[in-house]
């Protein structure tokens, strides 16, 4: 494998989900909706910002009706390029709509316990294992908690995952669920006091948000912690959930304009508190089952409405966040396999930058380490194809072929020593003979991929924090949980 | 003159170290320094070679690393051939296969892999190829009085030659045991025929070893 940290293409072309025509009336209609029924901005900021950049706001209703120049002045504001900072600066990485990376999902409340398998409510030490867990796998390049800890303050169990992380995680964290503004002021305090102060901060962000728009058509409290984020220059990732048939029309191009309208109006409050602050799109689509009325993350709809918003992001030229990976299978199984396969190499065939939710079943909701595993190596075969090929004299290799003419074997070839690295190879895919397989207990990946974890969170040590840096985080946390509205 | 021992480490490490023009070079100069061909061979080359083996079954190296290391192997074999003709010492084996791929089918990268392997492991191999007659395994066993008989069938439509060759061993009178491999054979169908399966490479040498301690 070449450099994980850096996944690219070599000449391969996004395929995309619309034609170009089509995604410029998703962007037209978007604009059309925001100037003429508006959006409802909860955050009192966010409805000042856009008041006096010259929206019309209706204090009473708080919808704002946003002018489509302004919208379209802010989306020409976002960077296009995005760096990710992370703990250790080796695992840094930069968003630049031609690499593509992963990351997990949160946020769950439970845990398929590891050595039972026994479902149960989520703890700290979940937070922690799956951290861990990250940390040591290759191709996973920044941390989400998968699940929030149920034993830790509710208010403040934002700072409680992000101090479990920056322990036993030395990439980037994501936090998935930061709703108050106070919540991120002590999360970037944090991210400062390890990056070295506000401008490092700033320079080589080690924290992003996942700030969720509410369907159909608000802007709630999230946007007041998102502001503070952009403020830092730590990127949000603006996410719309529609939930095809229910808070988004029943159509697949219903529920793209209208997730796309919600992230736009957010990119416009945030370029208004910081201009030329770096943000991503971001999308979790679900589709609702039409036969009971239950949601489901992952049916074609949901997913085609994923490809639409990665089409719409590369639309305005900036990086894309897509929550994927999801299934609604209750246990590391063939229904979570294809589920998550199917959606997360769409998203990254149209070119999606980052996608989320490797370990998670249930709708995003329960952690699985076994699917944790599973979706990584999932992941390092979809890279593996997106990198593409090179075609030169060197891959073309006619004396090669020529030397071994018209029977025989390349096996014992240099041209094939040279080149044999670059093949893709399981972790825990299954490739022996039924004989060896059956010695060896006849296991399954998902057998292979539970000895995986428990033998990385039996041997893995990530890089430690400084004890006095420890002790700071330590307070800060403290503080937090003191200041946190309940 | 260069020491002995050194152009037996270098032969040795080259093969370990998949160094082509290294090798060739070390035969090379263990010729012009009077080196026995058997010792070049057998306290360098197959030193390296089983290290690789020893490695490829233990996962630590690749199929294809151990494959082009026995192909060095095999060209620094030829450089010594002359002199290993013109002397009079013999190669000592642990025991003699005739291995091949049998009537009817052409596939023999698993074939080749497990006489690599068996090479590495000290024994002497006489492969007889692919798409082999039956008469052919039995001509050879006779001539080179095998301790072990080797076939291999890739395609369910010829595991059946795979009981002709043991059947056609027995009638004429060599009682050497038969192994099989192949992706179409099982443990089940050798157990029928009166032979005995490996399933890969590695298993197969294990195996070869323990007929030879059974038949001792």
């Amino acid at each position: 494998m070449t450099n994980p940290m850096k996944i690219g293409s070599l000449g391969m072309r996004p395929f995309q989900v619309m034609d170009p025509k089509d995604a410029h009336a998703i962007h037209t209609n978007s604009l059309h909706l925001l100037e003429s029924m508006g959006i409802k901005v909860v955050s009192d900021e966010g409805r000042r910002l856009l008041k006096e950049a010259g929206a019309e706001v209706d204090e009473k209703t708080k919808v704002c009706k946003i002018p489509g120049y302004l919208v379209e002045e802010s989306m020409r504001k976002c960077p296009h390029t995005i760096r990710m900072g992370a703990r250790n600066p080796k695992y840094d990485f930069v968003l630049d709509q031609r690499h593509c990376y992963a990351c997990t999902d949160g946020v769950g409340v439970a845990t398929i316990d590891l050595e039972t398998g026994a479902r149960r409510g989520s703890t700290l030490k979940d937070v922690a294992d799956s951290a861990k867990i990250v940390d040591y796998l290759p191709m996973l390049h920044m941390y989400n908690p998968l699940v929030t800890p149920l034993e830790v303050p509710k208010h403040a169990h934002t700072v409680h995952e992000f101090m479990a992380s920056l322990e036993n995680c030395e990439k980037h964290f994501t936090t998935g669920s930061t709703y108050q503004r106070e919540e991120a002021i002590y999360e970037i305090k944090m991210a400062e006091a390890v990056a070295g102060g506000p401008k490092e901060l700033r320079r080589r962000p080690i924290i992003s948000s996942l700030s969720c728009t509410t369907s159909p058509m608000v802007l709630g409290m999230t946007t007041d912690a998102a502001i503070e984020f952009s403020r830092a220059g730590c990127p949000p990732l603006l996410m719309a959930m529609p939930l095809v048939g229910a808070t988004a029309p029943m159509t697949v191009a219903g529920a793209t304009l209208l997730g796309n309208a919600q992230v736009i109006a957010l990119a416009t409050v945030l370029q208004l508190a910081a201009p030329g602050s770096p943000l991503c799109y971001s999308t979790e689509p679900m589709a609702m089952d039409v036969q009971s009325g239950l949601f489901e993350g992952l049916y074609p709809a949901a997913d085609m409405v994923r490809a639409a918003h990665v089409q719409m992001a590369k639309h305005y030229g900036i990086p894309i966040f897509v929550g994927g990976w999801g299934t609604c299978s209750k246990v590391p199984d063939v229904q979570a396999g294809y589920e998550k396969a199917f959606s997360a190499f769409l998203c990254y065939l149209s070119g999606a930058d980052m996608t989320s939710g490797p370990g998670m079943l249930e709708n995003w909701t329960v952690l699985s380490f076994e699917q944790l595993i599973i979706d990584h190596e999932m992941f390092t075969m979809m890279a593996d194809i997106l990198k593409g090929f090179p075609v030169d004299n060197d891959s073309m290799p006619l004396d090669v072929i020529m030397k071994v003419g018209h029977e025989g074997h390349y096996m014992g070839e240099k041209h094939t020593l040279d080149h044999f690295r670059q093949m893709w190879q399981p972790m825990v895919t299954d490739g022996q003979t039924y004989a060896t397989w059956k010695a060896a207990g006849s296991k399954n990946a998902v057998d292979h991929a539970r000895d995986r974890a428990k033998e990385i969170l039996k041997t893995h040590v990530p890089g430690p924090l400084a004890e006095d840096l420890k002790k700071d985080l330590r307070e800060i946390v403290a503080e937090g949980e003191k200041n946190i509205p309940h | 003159m260069a020491d002995k021992q050194t152009i037996l480490n270098e032969l040795e490490n080259a093969v370990k170290g998949l160094q082509q023009e290294a090798v060739l070079e070390a035969a090379r100069k263990a010729v012009a320094n009077g080196v026995s061909p058997v010792e070049a061979i057998e306290d360098g080359l197959a030193k390296g070679i089983r290290e690789v083996g020893e490695k490829f079954a233990r996962k630590e190296m690749f199929v294809v690393e151990l494959i082009y290391a026995a192909t060095i192997m095999e060209e620094a074999i030829k450089v010594l051939e002359p002199e290993l003709e013109k002397s009079k010492e013999k190669r000592h084996a642990v025991g003699t296969v005739v291995l091949g791929t049998v009537a009817g089918d052409i596939h023999d990268i698993g074939k080749n892999l497990v006489r690599i392997m068996l090479e590495a492991g000290g024994f002497e191999v006489h492969d007889v190829g692919k798409n082999v007659a039956t008469e052919t395994f039995v001509e050879k066993s006779r001539e080179v009085g095998a301790s072990i008989v080797g076939a291999s069938s890739l395609m369910t439509t010829t595991v059946s030659v795979q009981k002709e060759v043991v059947d056609a061993l027995r009638r004429a009178g060599i009682v050497a045991p038969m192994m099989i491999g192949g992706a179409a054979v099982s443990e089940e169908w050798a157990k029928e025929i009166g032979a005995h399966y490996s399933s890969d490479a590695g298993s197969a040498v294990e195996l070869a070893k323990h007929l030879l301690d059974k038949g001792a």
